[in-house]
């Protein structure tokens, strides 16, 4: 019984790093109606600016991490600017391509700059660990769990309530129709995408403080699997990319607990390939009928 | 782009042509004649990562290698000759490695030092099987990675050696009867290590209460593997992988895994340098021919002029590399090459039976070679305590 | 009736042809009279394999508009299937220049079969859904090649996936460059007389209709279901027939090296070479893979660059001056302007 508490522990705390990661990605999903492939790898530079300025630069921490913020932010504009913009009416096969072009440029970039070589996190967000009957919960978890909570309930009501969120949600159903009723999409599409690559700057932090070592690729297979875990949820839903993310960071930690170590990449995508052919549009995404 | 292709396809064939004339041109004769300092120059070529994922090994074996060189030749080379040595990068792909290979033939080399990591190793010593050129890697230990050329031979134990002798070793000095082990599922080494760790603990009477695996892609959270050890009562955890991943895994077992200590092979080389904090590597143990604190006059040596070189403490990969080039020098003696007879035919014959017949004092250990390409020396156990690895003595 | 013979000969197609026969033959001239140096004839196989590759990619990338980031994977399947029955036969044909095409048809098989199965979810995704279940299916194949531990005791052999294969020790692999070549040769242009002819074909037709407009293409009444698995394991057999080849030409093979990044390469040379492009992908794959040989020094910048290639063509691809740049730098444009000045010239006279 204590090793099944414990591992649903451990995977709620993969899967709220899991779900961190997946609100960025379903929110420029849901609104820029396009696969940020790159996602992953703003993460890894949030993570990389903290380091460098936190321990390279020895700046104090809440400057390193309102400098991550800011950086990644504008990262996500530059590339949206430079990168996804020329490509709005190109079909989704470009701009997928594009984007992982931009993915493999940004691990290539931080490769040349911080080399190959693991760096670690520097202690930024000191928590204490709790105990109790056998089980130990570390407290980065429970800090991920309500971040990633607050953020959720923050984006809904932003998406939901403001002008510009109304904005967001005209130009993600109808960008022809959105510009007819003066909205800029462009400026809504650069702006979602600010927001989305502050979010993977958070998410970065997060990662940082719970698994400390840092290497150019480590946002790659996070990414990857915040990915299913938004699609699990229904992309594009912002409660369901939290939903998503601590089932499939429990699927996992179970399946390495109770099936096998040696095959839980393939249960993990196993999961992956299932839900998207038995319920493409997840737990909680809406069905959308496609015009001719 | 179709349209365009048709243009550009023109002027790629004539590219091809020429490149492929611009690779011929590559001159074979090289230092007959001898340089200023009277000597002539003797080519080494080594092939090995210098950058991707594995680039602090390939790094490592290039910083001893260009160490040992400097040293010969600043004492006035060897038998009349300077040596030179050509490192080329893999990235770790055995494929670009066996064109570096070809590549080096190409320039000339006259005596290879392999490559740095097993994979790329297999693959040049197969493709360089009909050249009959001296092969010594310093550090390519899976058992297949000189099978089948006769002229491949290897300064590091192999992954057998490796496993086998770290349950002899734990089973020798009593460290425990009950043990995990917490291996990497994907990669040859750590296989090559559990496989023939788990035989010689059912030999030895070793019981292993719990075998826990990860992969390239599941190499950043270990907490259920952990537990599982945690409840496994094992009295010590065997971790046949790399430093990165073993940092991970120390960095999450710290204050979990408390009073069992860790046992891991030559993988754990540099941990102390990717730790982000030393205690997390307190009480690990790790099974290597080289330690960078042995007191032994050329140990020293190596260790303080090493360290004023690159400034840092060199690893076993550093010295892997150091030795095969002393390996090297002894044999050019053993043989009697000098630069009258160099350009014989039975240059890499005379090279390679003299492999089976030297003896090299070096800093990895005494070594001497069986005609497999297998080295025979001892090994030894370093335990750190405090952020310095040291020599282990048995305290019971 | 001559122009007609002129036309055919110098075709888009038969042009291709014509490059791909002369770069042969120049390199297997230089080969076989022992003049190529030893970093390009080490070469020649690989890059050979990575043409097919390419090629076969750019049926699904180019012909049917699906993105697929699994591609390594079928190669995996097919050098492990091929190269382990190559050594089982072993016993029965005792010469591996024999078992070797056996073994390239059971490769492509078992690849087939394998793109079969992850083509099935295929006829309900599309887009990026579907680029992401090839990328999952990938890393399934992989982890399950890595799990695969077999011992066939008559053939006294040995396979760990984890451990990979090495076929230089079950005497599979074939160290003369020279006498793989002829194989490679072979394989590269069934690959492209195949791809060439399939977009010539009705059922190339329907595949690119399919790509160009699905719902449309369904309502004519072409079944997209059967083309778009017809696609996926066409594509998947290509590269199972090149990972043999690429396992007979290598003394070492692990399950590890194929994984979602390999796959990433060879979409850079399709995209490099242009997608839909035969002769395009072609010129890429030896581009793309000697260069980095070429300019070992500049290493560290390599994936840099292909990022960014990847990136930049994509933008330029996208935007109608640069097409309109593209076309009239074409040879056939050049030519037929010099026709019609001629013609202008004749009827002004």
């Amino acid at each position: 019984m204590t090793t099944f508490i414990q591992t649903l522990i451990d995977g709620l705390s993969l899967g709220s790093i899991y779900a961190l990661i997946a609100l960025g990605y379903t929110m420029v999903y849901g609104i820029a109606k396009m696969l940020n492939f790159a996602h992953g790898d703003v993460i890894m530079v949030g993570a990389y600016a903290v380091i460098a300025s936190v321990s390279m630069a020895s700046l104090p921490p809440v400057v390193g991490l309102i400098l991550s913020v800011v950086i990644c932010a504008a990262l996500g504009i530059l590339i949206e600017f430079l990168a996804y913009k020329p490509l709005r009416k190109s079909p989704s096969l470009a701009v997928l391509i594009t984007a992982i072009g931009v993915s493999y440029l940004l691990q290539n970039l931080a490769l040349l700059i911080f080399g190959s070589e693991q760096l670690s996190f520097p202690q930024v967000i000191n928590l204490p660990d709790f105990a109790f009957a056998g089980v130990q919960i570390k407290g980065v978890t429970l800090a991920t769990l309500v971040i990633t909570a607050v953020i959720m309930i923050a984006l809904t009501l932003f998406i939901k309530t403001t002008k510009l969120g109304k904005a967001m949600r005209a130009s993600s159903e109808d960008k022809d129709a959105a510009e007819l009723m003066g909205i800029s999409v462009n400026r809504t599409i650069s702006i979602t995408f600010a927001i989305g690559s502050a979010l993977a700057a958070i998410a970065g932090i997060f990662y940082g403080a719970s698994y400390v070592y840092i290497k150019p690729t480590t946002g790659a297979m996070p990414g990857i699997k915040a990915f299913t875990a938004a699609v699990f949820g229904g992309i594009g839903s912002i409660p369901g990319a939290m939903l998503g993310g601590i089932i499939l960071g429990i699927i996992e930690k179970f399946s390495q607990a109770y099936i096998s170590t040696l095959w839980a990449d393939a249960i993990v995508f196993g999961v992956l390939v299932l839900m998207l052919v038995i319920k493409p549009t997840g737990l909680l995404g809406k069905d959308i009928k496609e015009k001719v | 782009m179709k349209k365009f292709a048709r243009i550009a396809s023109l002027i790629m064939a004539l590219a091809m042509v020429l490149t492929c004339f611009v690779g011929c041109t590559a001159d074979k004769e090289g230092g007959a004649t001898p340089g200023e300092d009277g000597l002539v120059e003797l080519k080494l070529g080594c092939i090995g990562p210098l950058t991707g994922d594995y680039a602090n090994y390939g790094t490592s074996v290039q910083n001893g290698v260009n160490l040992a060189i400097e040293e010969i030749n600043a004492a006035g080379g060897v038998n009349g000759f300077k040596l030179t040595i050509d490192f080329q990068d893999s990235q770790g792909d055995p494929d670009s490695a066996t064109a570096a290979y070809g590549k080096l033939m190409d320039d000339g080399m006259k005596i290879s030092l392999g490559t740095v990591l097993s994979g790329e190793m297999t693959a040049v010593s197969a493709a360089a099987i009909a050249d009959e050129i001296l092969l010594l890697s310093p550090s390519a230990s899976a058992k297949d990675a000189i099978t089948g050329n006769d002229s491949a031979f290897r300064v590091c134990f192999n992954d057998p050696q490796q496993g086998t002798v770290s349950a002899d070793y734990i089973a020798d000095n009593k460290l425990a009867t009950k043990v995990a082990v917490f291996y990497q599922s994907d990669l040859d080494y750590s296989n090559g290590l559990y496989e023939n760790f788990k035989a010689q603990c059912a030999k030895r009477g070793i019981e292993i209460v719990e075998t826990t695996t990860f992969t390239k892609s599941t190499n950043t959270d270990f907490s259920t593997q952990i537990n599982a050890i945690k409840a496994s009562g094992a009295e010590l955890v065997f971790i046949p992988i790399y430093a990165a991943e073993a940092s991970t895994f120390l960095t999450q077992a710290y204050g979990k895994l408390t009073d069992i200590p860790l046992f891991g092979c030559d993988g754990l080389d540099g941990i102390l340098t990717k730790v982000s904090d030393t205690k997390y590597a307190e009480n690990v143990m790790m099974l290597t021919p080289f330690s960078a604190d042995d007191t032994t006059e050329n140990v020293k040596k190596f260790v303080d002029s090493y360290k004023k070189n690159f400034n840092a403490t060199p690893d076993q990969f550093a010295a892997d590399g150091y030795d095969a080039v002393y390996a090297v020098v002894e044999a050019l003696k053993k043989a009697e090459i000098t630069p009258d007879n160099f350009e014989d035919d039975d240059f890499n014959s005379k090279m390679v039976a003299a492999m089976t017949q030297i003896t090299v004092k070096g800093v990895t250990g005494t070594m001497t070679w069986t005609a497999d390409g297998e080295t025979n020396k001892a090994a030894k156990a370093m335990i750190i305590h405090d952020g310095v690895a040291s020599l282990y003595t048995s305290e019971k | 009736m001559k122009n007609n013979v002129l036309k055919k000969l110098f075709s888009k197609n038969s042009i291709t042809i014509y490059i791909v026969v002369a770069i042969y033959a120049i390199f297997s001239s230089l080969l076989y009279t022992d003049n190529l140096s030893r970093q390009l004839t080490n070469m020649l196989i690989s890059v050979s394999c990575y043409i097919v590759l390419a090629v076969s990619l750019n049926l699904v990338v180019g012909f049917l508009g699906e993105l697929s980031l699994g591609h390594a994977c079928f190669m995996s399947v097919g050098l492990f299937t091929g190269c382990i029955s190559s050594v089982l036969m072993s016993n029965v044909i005792p010469s591996v220049y024999i078992r070797l095409p056996i073994a390239m048809i059971l490769g492509g098989l078992a690849a087939a079969a394998v793109g079969f199965v992850i083509g099935l979810p295929a006829l309900r995704l599309k887009g990026d859904y579907l680029a992401i279940v090839t990328l999952a299916c990938g890393e399934i194949v992989k982890n399950a090649i890595t799990n695969i531990n077999m011992t066939v005791e008559s053939a006294d052999f040995e396979f760990n996936g984890a451990i990979g294969l090495n076929t230089n020790k079950y005497g599979i692999y074939i160290k003369d460059v020279g006498e793989l070549l002829p194989y490679a040769i072979v394989l590269v242009f069934v690959t492209i007389i195949v791809m060439m002819n399939i977009s010539k074909s009705k059922a190339g037709r329907c595949i690119m209709a399919i790509r160009d407009n699905r719902i449309a293409a369904e309502s004519i009444g072409i079944n997209v279901t059967y083309y778009k698995l017809i696609v996926f394991v066409l594509a998947a057999f290509f590269a199972g027939m090149a990972g043999v080849l690429y396992g007979h030409g290598n003394s070492f093979a692990a399950a590890s090296k194929f994984d979602y990044n390999m796959s990433i390469e060879i979409l850079v040379i399709v995209v490099l070479g242009g997608m839909g492009s035969v002769r395009g992908s072609i010129i890429a794959a030896i581009i793309l893979r000697a260069l980095p040989e070429m300019l070992r020094e500049f290493s560290d910048y390599r994936m840099l660059l292909y990022s960014v290639l990847l990136i930049v063509i994509m933008i330029l691809n996208a935007n109608p001056k640069f097409a309109d740049l593209k076309g009239n730098l074409s040879i056939p444009k050049i030519i037929s302007r010099l026709k019609n000045k001629d013609k202008t010239v004749k009827e002004a006279k």
